[in-house]
């Protein structure tokens, strides 16, 4: 906002003042003091000061009421953690960002909680029991798991939650992870408003007990239960604090692992301390966690550098500095970043010879070692890698020249298909837009794409259109674009949270791509006969995306990988390319 | 003071010294002799920092519409083999400056890299360096400042003429056409300028088009203002009134008669707006609203090397240099207007 | 005098009004909805559209605005933080952007003052260009690029000042982010103080001053400085208002829990209560700020009251 031209003004002001001269000087040392004693009466001048006042008038600005309540400086057995964004909602049926979801589940727990390997494992579960026909699970709730303001979580806990998640009046944008997803009886409708939220299949048999009944049996029902939107939320406090749940610590109950005591909404920095409370806390060996905001990855690599972070993302461009640190480090993100041909409406992409060109001149291992570097695995699948294992425990997307023949890295390939592409098309050039986010990654990846497409493709120009993320989701899903490029992460630890987008009119198969064989196999893996065999329905999973890969519907890029600085004396980080991206129950911080 | 001597005070010479003011009342100059334009013109020569910054605008617009050329590479061309290398100058090797190589300080200790060396390219330059896509700096330096020089010198001109109209009517009609058209203006000038610019780069195609239009509709204000109060200020002399006298039309006043007169505090104030859109367009990049890549801009440059800056400092320095030089020039060459356009200055 | 008082006071309301209807109609020029996440469906979208009474007429939204806002209420942010009262979203940020905005406010005034001073005094000389020089490179590099240089420096290097903002150590923190502020005003007001210095040196009364023997000090403060400061008012009421409301880059780099940063996310993410209310309270500061100005004015110089009455 400071873009204000000041030599207009000052030459402006300076016309203008030449008639004013017999001004008041008071008036204007009054503005002049305004400015000075604004520092000193609110705590904070640009002078040196003696640290005496500045304790004095950092005390009286917390007494203010300016600043929220802080529990001091942050400990030494504190986890210093860093975040790129700022948590969007603390509402576990209102969240949806990676970022939200790992703070709501260090102070919330689940039904279940993912171990180390990402697997489901009991948490405020005690155990379960699943029907024969595979349609009904009865949860039994721990009897020592408590709320922070000392009332027991209960069955009814969870059917208010869950009841409130397909509420059409709350509007949670996570609804389908209880209907299409988790397929819990009459969510869909309750969804569309074709039912009453209280005919929800989910119903607490007693205090400590929850049925929830399904549709079909889905044999990733338990992963979900770790899934925020699936966490329990107490009625009674939730009326209690009206219209502001969630948005600051008076507002929040904690069944987790931490209790959140300083935050406010949108924080640039916020604390959370161990909960003693908590049925497991025995096993908690940190003090607390302490959060920060920083958007400038410089920023943040030295403020890793000087100690005041334990764990920080690194930028592309600085792992150059870091590369040969052993606290550095690649999580894998889960993203799979794509390129979505507009098929439907663009003319030279309805061929299938120019898809198969632009997927086979693209160099996905230049683009990942000397563009992003922050070891991101180029990948020539629909499905990316590492984070769905199969009933044989691999990763479903292991083998990566699966579909070689039609995806991979070959120049001469490529150029074969384009002169096959444009002869049948009657053409000798093709020039094509291709939405990009406005981010730092996604622009140098679009600038590598163009000119690898443009170097190995004759008569084809690419030209950038830079927008807004938001913008360019909305574009795709308008269909106003001819190429874009997009990433999508996983909701649920199986193939289908991808697999399942490329199916006739699902909002996100931007390119309006449309084939019966491969609805077919979808809905049989969804809703049909393959639910309940589990080595069946992997098989023709890949039957479906060989489909994807042949007709190329898209082409993949790289699977995601942050870059992470970590110190060495930090250990037990938990990190899931799925629902929860850290997890610190069994995190260590040596003195 | 004592009371009791009553002799007066004998003045002495020292008491009536001549104010220091040799340089004022010696020289005689005749200034009938000479018409404005050029008594301007020797006014703004005497002036050693205005005079530097012609010189520099004039040398940097030069580069900008040579430099590209100057070597093989172009703007958008990648080579990613030769990413971050560091800049180098064979001529000045010898020297032990530009020899390609640069010290990285990395988590764990420094080290001194010379890509060059490492991979046997001996007869290769890059005189500024290359970025990570193994672009040449020197090319996107000198593009990015046609752009750059490009988009801020057209936002001032159309700034110009829009403020200038703008003002002037709202001044000559005054009652109510002005106090309308003051509080559109206000209005205008209320809202924060971010919220305009980033609207307008979000409804329309992102380019150099829209940016100078973005520019245009956030920077006329200040403009307009100073068309109006000169306005103000001459329409009720006589020569206006002799032109009224005369028959002639408002228009004709406003534009043939008015216009000419205020002509320089105008041109001043298009120099001053320059620097300021430069600067805007710089702030758009870093918003992520700038001209879309591969193209660029000096804002977009430094946005780019912004990242590189603790890693590869050389990258940003140049678009930076270049920056400052054009934000300095352009202000003391404003300044140097300023002074040589004003009467009142010339006393001083 | 009253009534032109009065009478200013009104316009200025009535502008404020027709600002934040300006901003509806911006916010419906809009391209995109808030509601555009890719896991969204249509329903959903439509959902959350009725639930936010999005769906009304322009009209009936810009009534229902203007009432609520009497009451206090500035509605929810749909974004940023979901469902979060925007009150309460600013509440916190505007004080801490104010008290850095205040300070390099006074900071680059009071420097900007010193190096304008230097530079009038001697005039043409090499302090002169000195001078100018300084006061213009520090706008002449983006304030991203000295914010980071200065971190990098005295923050990481140094490690004189915290590089990111605290609750704990407001004071300390907020040196580099007000220094990398300042800038701008120093630069403004040194220019201008040169320029308005240089005039009042050369007139009429500044030789008669120095002709009854005053001289030294009391005759560059008591008579020049004090003439030649009033109309800094004029630069400064427009700067302390935008740095006051936040700068996104010095917030961004420096972790600020502030406004700045906020109106910009809230912009890109079509949040459009967030950005109204914003840009609310930066027009309702600056015309405030503008109509204070002009009051002062009015009362002080009766030339200007009468040239306001001859419009």
């Amino acid at each position: 906002m400071s873009m204000r031209s000041f030599t207009s003004k000052f030459f402006k002001e300076e016309l203008i003042m030449k008639k004013a001269k017999a001004f008041l000087a008071v008036a204007m040392a009054a503005t002049l003091t305004v400015g000075l004693t604004g520092c000193g009466g609110n705590a904070d001048t640009s002078a040196p000061a003696t640290a005496d006042n500045a304790g004095t008038q950092a005390a009286s600005a917390d007494n203010s009421g300016a600043a929220p309540a802080e529990t001091g400086a942050a400990s030494a057995s504190d986890l210093n953690i860093m975040l790129e964004t700022p948590v969007q909602s603390l509402d576990p049926q209102q969240a949806t960002d990676g970022t939200s979801f790992e703070v709501i589940a260090n102070f919330t727990d689940g039904l279940m909680q993912m171990d180390k390997d990402g697997q489901a494992v009991n948490a405020l579960a005690e155990s379960y029991d699943l029907s024969e026909d595979g349609l009904t699970y009865t949860f039994h709730i721990r009897e020592d798991a408590n709320w922070s303001n000392g009332t027991p979580v209960t069955a009814a806990d969870f059917v208010f939650a869950w009841q409130r998640a397909v509420d059409p009046n709350v509007a949670s944008e996570y609804s389908y992870m209880l209907s299409d997803i988790g397929q819990i009886k009459n969510a869909a409708e309750i969804i569309a408003g074709e039912a009453d939220k209280s005919e929800l299949g989910v119903t607490a048999v007693d205090e400590k007990t929850l049925q929830v009944e399904l549709n079909v049996p889905v044999s990733y029902f338990l992963s979900l239960m770790y899934f925020p939107t699936y966490y329990p939320v107490n009625e009674e406090f939730f009326t209690s604090c009206g219209d502001t749940y969630a948005t600051s610590p008076e507002t929040v109950l904690s069944n987790g692992a931490f209790v959140l005591d300083s935050y406010e909404p949108a924080a640039t920095a916020f604390h959370l301390t161990k909960n003693n409370d908590y049925y497991d806390a025995a096993n908690i060996q940190l003090a607390g966690l302490n959060y920060q905001v920083i958007q400038d990855s410089q920023q943040a690599l030295m403020s890793y550098q000087t100690g005041a972070l334990d764990t920080t993302l690194v930028n592309g461009e600085q792992v150059d500095q870091v590369k040969d640190d052993p606290e550095f480090m690649a999580i894998g993100a889960g993203y799979l970043w794509y390129v979505a041909p507009n098929i439907d409406a663009v003319e030279e992409l309805k061929n299938l010879n120019i898809r198969l060109a632009l997927t086979h001149a693209i160099n996905r291992d230049s683009i990942t070692t000397d563009v992003l570097k922050d070891g991101s695995a180029p990948t020539y699948t629909a499905v990316p890698m590492d984070f769905a294992a199969g009933p044989d425990g691999s990763d479903y997307s292991a083998d990566q020249t699966k579909y070689a023949d039609v995806c991979s890295y070959d120049a001469d390939k490529a150029l074969e298909y384009w002169n096959a592409g444009l002869a049948e098309l009657g053409v000798s050039e093709i020039t094509l837009d291709m939405v990009v986010d406005a981010d730092d990654a996604p622009q140098k990846v679009a600038q590598v794409l163009k000119e690898q497409w443009e170097t190995t493709l004759p008569g084809f120009t690419v030209n950038l259109v830079v927008e807004p993320k938001k913008q360019r989701v909305e574009d795709l899903q308008n269909g106003n674009f001819e190429l874009g490029l997009t990433r999508w992460g996983p909701d649920y630890a199986d193939p289908m949270t991808y697999l399942g987008m490329w199916i006739t009119n699902n909002s996100n198969n931007y390119g309006l791509w449309s084939n019966a064989e491969y609805d077919a196999i979808i809905a049989e893996c969804t809703t049909g006969d393959l639910c309940t065999d589990a080595q069946g329905r992997w098989e023709r999973l890949y039957d479906a995306e060989k489909i994807v890969m042949d007709e190329a519907v898209i082409f993949p890029l790289y699977t995601q990988c942050n870059a992470v600085m970590m110190s060495s004396k930090v250990t037990g980080v938990d990190f899931h390319p799925v629902a929860l991206n850290r997890v610190y129950k069994s995190a260590v911080k040596a003195e | 003071m004592d009371m009791g001597n009553t002799a007066a005070y004998v003045p002495v010479e020292a008491d009536f010294k001549l104010k220091n003011n040799d340089g004022t009342v010696l020289i005689d100059e005749n200034f009938a002799a000479q018409s404005f334009w050029k008594d301007v013109f020797i006014r703004y020569f005497k002036k050693i920092s205005a005079v530097i910054g012609l010189i520099l605008i004039l040398l940097i617009s030069v580069f900008a519409v040579i430099g590209p050329g100057m070597n093989e590479y172009t703007y958008s061309g990648q080579e990613l083999s030769q990413k971050n290398f560091a800049p180098r100058i064979i001529a000045l090797e010898k020297f032990g400056i530009f020899d390609g190589s640069e010290t990285m300080h990395t988590t764990t200790g420094s080290k001194e890299i010379n890509y060059y060396v490492e991979k046997g390219l001996t007869d290769l330059e890059y005189w500024f360096g290359s970025d990570n896509f193994g672009r040449d700096i020197w090319t996107r330096t000198w593009s990015g400042a046609r752009v750059s020089l490009i988009i801020a010198v057209a936002a001032a001109i159309i700034d110009m003429v829009i403020g200038m109209s703008y003002g002037l009517i709202s001044g000559y009609f005054g009652g109510r056409v002005d106090m309308i058209m003051q509080r559109i203006l206000e209005i205008a000038n209320g809202i924060p300028r971010l919220v305009i610019v980033t609207l307008l780069l979000l409804v329309l195609q992102p380019g150099m088009l829209t940016i100078i239009f973005a520019l245009m509709l956030t920077e006329w204000v200040g403009m307009s203002r100073i068309a109006r109060a000169e306005m103000l200020k001459l329409k009720e002399q006589e020569f206006v009134l002799a032109s009224r006298t005369l028959g002639a039309g408002n228009f004709f006043i406003i534009f043939k008669e008015v216009l000419p007169n205020i002509i320089g505090p105008i041109i001043t104030q298009v120099m001053f707006s320059i620097p300021t859109a430069i600067f805007t367009e710089a702030f758009l990049s870093f918003v992520g609203l700038g001209i879309p890549v591969p193209q660029c801009s000096l804002g977009s440059l430094i946005s780019e090397g912004f990242n590189s800056f603790t890693t590869h400092p050389y990258q940003i320095i140049p678009p930076i240099v270049v920056m400052a030089l054009l934000m300095l020039s352009f202000n003391l060459v404003a300044d140097g207007l300023r002074e040589a356009l004003d009467p009142k200055m010339k006393e001083m | 005098m009253k009534k032109y008082i009065g009478k200013r006071v009104l316009t200025s309301l009535f502008t404020l009004l027709a600002i934040l209807l300006v901003l509806f109609i911006l916010m419906q020029l809009m391209p995109g909805s808030p509601f555009n996440d890719e896991k969204l469906n249509e329903e959903q979208r439509i959902a959350l559209y009725t639930k936010y009474g999005l769906d009304q007429p322009i009209v009936v939204q810009f009534f229902k605005y203007v009432g609520n806002m009497l009451k206090g209420d500035l509605g929810v942010s749909y974004n940023i933080s979901k469902n979060t009262p925007i009150s309460q979203l600013i509440q916190t940020r505007l004080p801490i952007s104010i008290r850095i905005g205040g300070c390099a406010v006074g900071l680059g005034a009071v420097v900007g003052l010193i190096l304008g001073l230097i530079a009038a005094l001697k005039h043409d000389t090499i302090w002169d260009s000195l001078a100018t020089v300084i006061s213009v490179i520090g706008v002449s590099v983006p304030s991203y690029v000295f914010a980071l240089a200065l971190s990098y420096n005295f923050g990481f290097k140094l490690g004189w000042f915290p590089m990111l903002f605290s609750q704990q150590d407001i004071f300390g923190s907020s040196v580099l982010p007000s220094v990398s502020l300042s800038m701008f005003t120093m630069a403004s007001i040194a220019r201008f103080t040169r320029s308005e210095m240089l005039e009042v040196l050369g007139s009429d009364y500044m030789l008669l001053a120095e002709s009854k023997g005053i001289s030294g000090a009391a005759l560059i403060f008591r008579h020049a400085l004090r003439n030649a400061l009033i109309p800094i008012i004029t630069v400064l009421a427009p700067l302390i208002v935008d740095l006051m409301t936040g700068s996104l880059v010095v917030e961004k780099i420096f972790a600020i829990p502030g406004v700045g940063s906020l109106l910009v996310t809230a912009i890109q993410s079509n949040d459009y209560n967030v950005v109204i209310a914003l840009s609310f309270i930066y027009s309702a500061m600056y015309i405030g700020i503008m109509l204070v100005v002009d009051i002062l004015y009015g009362v002080i110089d009766p030339r200007i009251r009468l040239a306001k009455k001859g419009d």
